[in-house]
């Protein structure tokens, strides 16, 4: 009876517990929001953002002047809401490829996404497209590379999931040549230098376009893998177990795929490519609550998005001048990421 | 419920491994499948959980035909039990026992208050309550078998197959869960199982089908159908079966290896030999 009791109250407490982290997790986020309102060049305290944000609802007299609209609407919100956007959306897709390929150590461009989406950029680029056609190029290069890596492997009669990483290493190798290829026939004093900013990954050119232009495929890939994150848990202990227990794996792979490419590709295409994220925040996530989907799912989105909007925030205030993005995650990726091995169990205990 | 294999062939791509073979199961029986390495047990397996493509043949469960189910439907009704293994990832016992429940809730469901009551059960059916909050990748092997057949039990299958349960575990935990395995045809659950070991057939299964080149050499009784002439048969080599009493005075049958002297002479010469060669 004692134990039924006991046992009762610890899952009562585990269950609270990630309930409670998610909640931190979430008030970390929100706090890291505001404040980014209050950094730099032209900073909003939190009071006043709060005033203008209320006008859009309620009828409140101006007691600020226009350029405070103009900074927090046109400048400053898109930003931190594509960094919160592709924070979010790299780090869901991570965990959700970690989980499918079984390998805490796979990231959202093992299919080639990545290289992919910065082929059609750097081809936008080379053909002076504006930079909706540059996005635009970036977002189906991004399926390309996909698309190929998926029909080639469903042709290589081996173990399914080997034959996805080897043709995924091998597309992203070929997008990355094309790249260089590019690189090396486009102009060097214009389109060259272009090019390589874009390859480095940047929030600094956001505009309210682009926010809503990735916020669809985001939505649609981020939702969809929302839903589906119990049957992420079993995916996860491999393809054959997931068959016996009930789980259309053919299909779930295939829905898992498209998600995070769709997520993948439009980050990368209004962001530039932004690397670790989607490698490192899953771990963290795991770390504070555990491997199950159920909660690792959310905290990832609540982590990615936190994470990139505070790098992001280093990246205009650190310098005088704009630090690339894609520089800085790998800067303070590489480190944390070497320093959860050393100091965990292999990191995913 | 009886799962009935009829004139079954299997194999991989253009290789036929089981060559149409028929035998059947009934609820609350305990079959022990036997048979060498590479013999066809584990693809035989794997055709009847859908995992493999049928050759010829069928599986039909009360009658019918499940060639065409879905993975869930499948789940719904068999049971797997899988050789101890380790996730890439620290789940929790309760987790791994919940994943059982995957084939009873809706795509875009979590398992819900309900699952977790049925996962508890299975767990205390094992006696094993006290695993629940535990890392699955953290306890033993044998009790890792333990949580894996609590998976299963959640699934509330009416046929369960296990694909030798105990290999890689120590002889206490073999016993441990072999002895499960009787307690669950007594919830009148079919049970097919692969051994690794004749003994472990004597003690815990009800019928002993023995699998030879892709065919049945035999299916019956334990003690009928396991002789030392089908052991030989089987496994090439001399096995003598005899009798005993354990301990709370049951009788036992062990198998007792042993080879043949001209086998023995033959390997003492290639030594021989050897040394002649490293003293020239």
């Amino acid at each position: 009876m004692e134990t039924v009791v006991q046992r009762r109250i610890s899952e009562v407490e585990t269950k609270r517990d990630a309930g409670w982290k998610i909640i931190i997790l979430l008030l970390t986020l929100i706090l890291i929001f505001i404040l980014s309102f209050a950094l730099g060049r032209y900073p909003v305290p939190p009071g006043q953002l709060l005033e203008v944000l209320a006008a859009r609802v309620l009828p409140l007299e101006p007691t600020w002047n226009a350029t405070v609209e103009t900074v927090i609407f046109q400048v400053r919100l898109p930003r931190i809401l594509a960094a919160i956007l592709v924070g979010a959306a790299l780090s869901t897709a991570g965990a959700a490829y970690q989980g499918m390929f079984k390998n805490p150590l796979v990231s959202p461009d093992i299919l080639g996404a990545s290289a992919g989406a910065g082929f059609g950029a750097a081809l936008g680029i080379y053909f002076s497209f504006s930079m909706l056609g540059i996005q635009l190029m970036a977002f189906a290069g991004g399926l390309l590379a996909v698309s190929l890596t998926y029909g080639i492997s469903i042709r290589i009669r081996h173990d399914p999931m080997l034959a996805l990483v080897l043709s995924g290493i091998m597309i992203g190798s070929l997008f990355t040549a094309a790249i260089s290829c590019i690189k090396y026939i486009a102009d060097p004093y214009d389109k060259l230098p272009a090019i390589t900013f874009w390859l480095m990954g940047s929030l600094a050119s956001i505009t309210p376009r682009d926010v809503y232009m990735a916020l669809t495929p985001i939505l649609l890939g981020g939702i969809l893998l929302y839903l589906l994150r119990w049957r992420l848990n079993v995916l996860a202990m491999g393809e054959e177990e997931a068959r016996v227990l009930g789980i259309n794996t053919k299909l779930m792979k295939t829905i898992v795929i498209v998600c995070c490419t769709l997520m993948t590709a439009a980050s990368v295409s209004i962001s530039g490519l932004i690397g670790w994220v989607g490698l490192v925040i899953p771990h963290l996530a795991r770390m504070i609550v555990g491997p199950n989907y159920r909660v690792l799912l959310p905290a990832s989105i609540l982590l990615g998005g936190a994470y990139l909007l505070l790098v992001d925030d280093l990246a205009r205030l650190l310098a005088s001048m704009e630090i690339p993005l894609g520089i800085l995650t790998a800067l303070i990726g590489v480190p944390f990421f070497l320093y959860l091995l050393l100091n965990s169990k292999w990191g995913w205990k | 419920m009886e799962l009935e294999l009829r004139n079954l062939s299997c194999g991989y791509g253009e290789r036929t491994v089981i060559n149409s073979i028929s035998f059947s199961i009934n609820a609350g029986e305990v079959i022990g499948l036997l048979g060498a390495n590479g013999c066809g047990k584990t693809t035989l397996i794997k055709t009847i959980l859908g995992l493999q493509p049928v050759q010829g043949g069928e599986v039909l469960l009360d009658g019918k035909n499940i060639k065409n189910w879905s993975s869930a439907q499948i789940a719904r009704v068999i049971g797997y039990i899988p050789q101890m293994h380790t996730p890439p990832f620290p789940f929790q016992v309760l987790d791994v026992v919940l994943m059982g429940r995957t084939a009873h809730i809706k795509p875009f469901a979590s398992p819900a208050k309900k699952d977790v009551k049925i996962a508890q059960q299975a767990l205390e059916m094992l006696n094993i309550s006290y695993l629940q909050d535990r890392v699955y990748t953290e306890i033993s092997g044998g009790e890792r078998q333990l949580v894996l057949i609590a998976r299963a039990l959640a699934q509330e299958p009416r046929i369960l197959i296990m694909d030798e349960p105990t290999a890689s575990l120590d002889f206490g935990n073999q016993i441990k869960v072999l002895s499960h395995v009787k307690q669950l045809a007594g919830l009148n659950i079919a049970v097919l199982m692969s051994c690794h070991f004749p003994e472990h057939a004597f003690i815990y299964s009800n019928r002993a089908v023995l699998l030879n080149n892709g065919r049945i050499l035999c299916n019956g009784t334990p003690d009928e159908a396991i002789t030392s002439e089908r052991l030989k048969t089987l496994y090439g080599i001399d096995v003598d079966i005899v009798t005993v009493k354990n301990r709370m005075n049951q009788d036992l049958r062990v198998c007792i290896p042993s080879r043949s002297l001209a086998e023995q002479d033959k390997s003492l010469q290639l030594i021989e030999r050897r040394k002649e060669y490293a003293l020239a």
